[in-house]
């Protein structure tokens, strides 16, 4: 019988990992005989930086060398853990956070919510309550008159030192926050919130966050301008290699709209798309020019990316990006914000920061909006002529977690699809509000430090690969061209990820897009626009 | 009355203000905690026609700023009905199969409230039209209850993925509420009509405890401090669950400039930060943390 991880073993002193995955413990996906195996870390790599959780890592932090650097690091941590429960210093979570601490009546309905927990195999440390529970049993026994009295009694029985600290660090970063736990919880408490608050703690009391999101993440968004390093100078240029772009495939002549002042909306594309999928704020550009939308981009710095990492584990940095946003907004005269394909961008400025900030930047005052009902406003109205027979594919959609379970943005992609398809979408399942997240979530898809980027693909992408095979599965033979759609650059990431790490376009010709591409690739008056091929 | 009459009466009594002003004062501060940030999940049962039953909201429109906002009372209510009364979340998702004994345990309890109130109305109003239903509604209460607690004791025990370091008092939770129930078969299996009960419940309403079977009084015993221990204890879950989803969960309402909840956020933002971490100014406010990029920077 397999060894299930007790809480406690979180404490363990010890370099040697409490789980070793292996693939054939992973989920078994359906039409694939064989994929790459799991690889051990590198040797040099186990000497400076701590595996001792799954074997996996996106910190590329040393080890801390001497007794003093440890107990410092858990001494900041019960700090940070205070602070968590303080209603000025964690107003913003406080209540939602406090309540799914106290009342969790450890049902485990959740873990079958869980996308990475299935997909690991039912991993005891990969489902939604091990980490919570881990913080609860360390809050009860530091801080808790019943805990300090009656122990083990009540659970305060895990130990405190540097292991349990590192490897609950970690755990915070094998959570997608998804929050597809919490539509599940008979009692509405929500253990990803969880996640995202012990990765608040580590950043805000400990200055402790992946590279990506925080040193290469906020904080070069906030002080370059971009996450992806692109100063206003090298948004300008991608501007106008854009527009030569255009030009060269299309044959329009398109002025792309920078800082005009007084625009109707202000368009906030995720800048990862000019550099990764340039094909996407292309197709913005040309069906807004089409449908004669009164739009503008920014060329301030923080202005031309939408991202907001601070979303996935720091309130502060994520406020300070949002402000930016706004303030651009308002500076602009826009009368709305649109956000373009990227799902945690919207969440970030359509819902989260309607309560981080004063009443000027309120949604009445400054609204925000996503681009997908836009989108079938366009296509409904009939501006554009668009011809479903350019996209004679079969075709299935992938629902971002933030647009669609965290917003509720359910149809007017559909109605899009419908619209601009000769094929009926298929639906996978589970979708919509249910749906499994593409495992890119909450910054995974951008985090490729160490060996973390193996996890990504053997344990968090598993279970979209397993729908998008069932989902394709009559359609399968590699001489159909098949594809999955999905409005959001970090989904994009993961779906690339998969695609190629399965080898789901050689074996089979599965592809991935944005959505506003395929409704370009509709338009009768310019040449078919998409490209059948994996970019890596 | 004994002295052990008095002591019952008041500890009956006791309890019930425990109980009272336990909810009342964990409600209070539940209400009182922070205004939280918005963090929905959708479906929100109160948005209307069809969008509530395939998870849509008001976002899927342009403008939706600015256009009135419809909501459905009766939805929400379904909803909430559909949780209190039959568990729908755990029907629905639970893979260990702990619905029937989850509901069996919830309807018990349930009943054992309804039980004791049917008791405080015959006792008040000397009316003894309904005390076959009172009996009933007791004794359906005891049997459920138990069976409820026993079997989900069982299911902790047994299955793996429940058991795993479950604490102790996970474990006293259920077996004292079984420790309910049983007594209670037991006084219903001594004395079918519950006459014991009915003076006890008339005793401690009226303050004339009359000499009742010992059996009733460890039944009534353990029913008063389980309303002492309801609102510090995991029992108080019902409570949570109304703010977990009436505050988190399906509060996707947008504040307006000016209103109360904007004047709470403007309370909030004003508050000091707190944290220590390299990017963090502990001195500063919220709001100033907010408008300085780096630390030194002049605000």
């Amino acid at each position: 019988m397999k060894y299930k991880i007790a809480y406690k073993d979180v404490a363990k002193v010890t370099d040697d990992p409490l789980l070793k995955l292996k693939v054939e413990d992973l989920e078994k996906l359906p039409y694939l005989e064989e994929e790459p195996p799991i690889e051990p870390p590198k040797e040099k790599w186990l000497e400076t930086y701590d595996f001792s959780l799954d074997w996996h890592t996106p910190f590329d932090i040393p080890k801390p060398k001497t007794q003093e650097e440890k107990e410092q690091l858990v001494f900041k941590f019960l700090s940070g853990l205070e602070k968590l429960f303080n209603p000025q210093a964690n107003w913003t979570f406080l209540k939602i956070f406090k309540l799914t601490m106290e009342y969790c009546v450890r049902c485990q309905t959740c873990s079958d919510a869980c996308h990475t927990y299935i997909a690991s195999g039912r991993q005891e440390i990969y489902r939604p309550t091990y980490r919570s529970e881990i913080l609860r049993r360390l809050h009860s026994r530091y801080f808790t008159p019943s805990g300090k009295l009656l122990k083990s009694f009540v659970g305060a029985d895990i130990e405190l030192n540097y292991k349990t600290v590192w490897r609950l660090l970690e755990l915070a970063y094998r959570c997608n926050v998804c929050r597809r736990c919490a539509l599940y919880c008979p009692v509405g408490v929500d253990n990803a919130l969880i996640a995202r608050e012990i990765r608040k703690l580590f950043s805000q009391e400990m200055g402790l966050a992946p590279l990506e999101l925080y040193k290469k993440g906020t904080r070069q968004h906030l002080q370059k301008g971009s996450s992806t390093g692109m100063i206003p100078v090298a948004f300008n240029s991608t501007i106008e290699f854009l527009e030569e772009e255009i030009a060269e495939r299309t044959g329009k002549k398109i002025k792309i709209p920078v800082d005009k002042k007084g625009a109707d909306i202000l368009l906030i594309h995720n800048a990862g798309e000019f550099i990764a999928w340039p094909d996407n704020p292309a197709a913005f550009a040309i069906l807004f020019d089409a449908a004669g939308i009164n739009y503008t981009l920014s060329s301030e710095s923080v202005g031309y990316d939408g991202v907001n990492y601070g979303l996935w584990y720091d309130d502060i940095e994520a406020t300070r990006i949002g402000l930016k946003h706004l303030m651009i907004a308002k500076e602009l005269g826009v009368k709305k914000i649109v956000v373009g394909e990227c799902g945690h961008a919207h969440k970030a400025m359509c819902v989260i920061l309607d309560r981080v900030l004063p009443g000027d930047f309120a949604l009445p005052q400054l609204p925000r909006e996503s681009c997908l009902p836009l989108f079938w406003e366009i296509v409904k109205s009939g501006r554009v002529k668009l011809d479903p027979k350019r996209n004679d594919f079969p075709v299935t959609l992938h629902d971002s977690c933030n647009v669609v379970r965290l917003m509720g943005i359910v149809k007017p992609q559909r109605n899009v699809l419908k619209a601009i398809c000769t094929q009926p979408v298929r639906e996978m399942s589970p979708n919509g509000p249910m749906n499994y997240c593409c495992g890119g979530g909450s910054g995974f898809a951008i985090m490729n430090t160490l060996n973390f980027p193996q996890f990504r693909k053997k344990v968090t992408v598993r279970m979209k690969v397993k729908q998008i095979l069932e989902t394709f599965k009559d359609v399968l033979d590699p001489s159909i061209n098949k594809m999955v759609v999905a409005a959001c650059s970090n989904c994009k990431g993961a779906m690339r990820d998969a695609i190629g790490h399965y080898g789901l376009w050689d074996k089979y010709r599965i592809l991935y897009s944005g959505l506003v591409e395929l409704i370009v690739n509709a338009m009768v008056d310019i040449p078919p626009f998409l490209k059948w091929e994996l970019e890596e | 009355m004994s002295g052990l009459q008095w002591f019952l009466v008041l500890f009956g009594w006791f309890s019930v203000l425990i109980f009272v002003v336990g909810n009342i004062s964990k409600f209070v501060k539940f209400s009182t905690m922070p205004l939280n940030l918005r963090w929905e999940v959708y479906p929100v049962p109160h948005e209307p026609g069809e969008k509530r039953h395939y998870g849509g909201s008001y976002m899927e429109e342009i403008d939706w700023a600015k256009k009135p906002r419809h909501s459905s009372l009766a939805g929400e209510l379904v909803e909430m009905g559909s949780e209190i009364f039959f568990l729908k979340r755990v029907r629905e998702y639970n893979a260990f199969k702990i619905w029937p004994f989850s509901m069996a345990l919830h309807w018990g309890i349930y009943l054992l409230f309804a039980w004791i109130f049917l008791l405080v109305i015959e006792a008040i109003f000397n009316v003894t039209a309904i005390s076959p239903i009172t009996n009933i509604v007791g004794v359906v209460s005891f049997i459920l209850g138990a069976f409820g607690c026993l079997t989900l004791i069982i299911k902790r025990a047994t299955v793996e993925d429940l058991n795993i370091d479950t604490p102790p008092i996970l474990y006293f939770n259920l077996l004292f509420l079984l420790s309910i129930f049983v007594t209670g078969i037991i006084s219903w299996r001594l004395d079918p009509s519950f006459e014991g009960s009915r003076k006890y419940i008339e005793g401690v309403v009226l303050f004339n405890l009359q000499t009742i079977p010992p059996i009733v009084i460890v039944n009534f015993l353990l029913f008063n401090l389980f309303l002492i221990y309801t609102p510090y204890s995991k029992f108080l879950h019902y409570l949570a669950k109304y703010f977990n989803f009436h505050q988190s969960l399906w509060d996707d309402a947008f504040k307006e400039k000016g209103s109360p909840k904007d004047m709470k956020n403007l309370e909030q933002v004003g508050y000091k930060f707190f944290w220590s971490g390299p990017h963090s100014l502990p001195d500063k406010t919220w709001l100033e943390n907010a408008q300085i990029i780096e630390k030194g920077e002049k605000k």
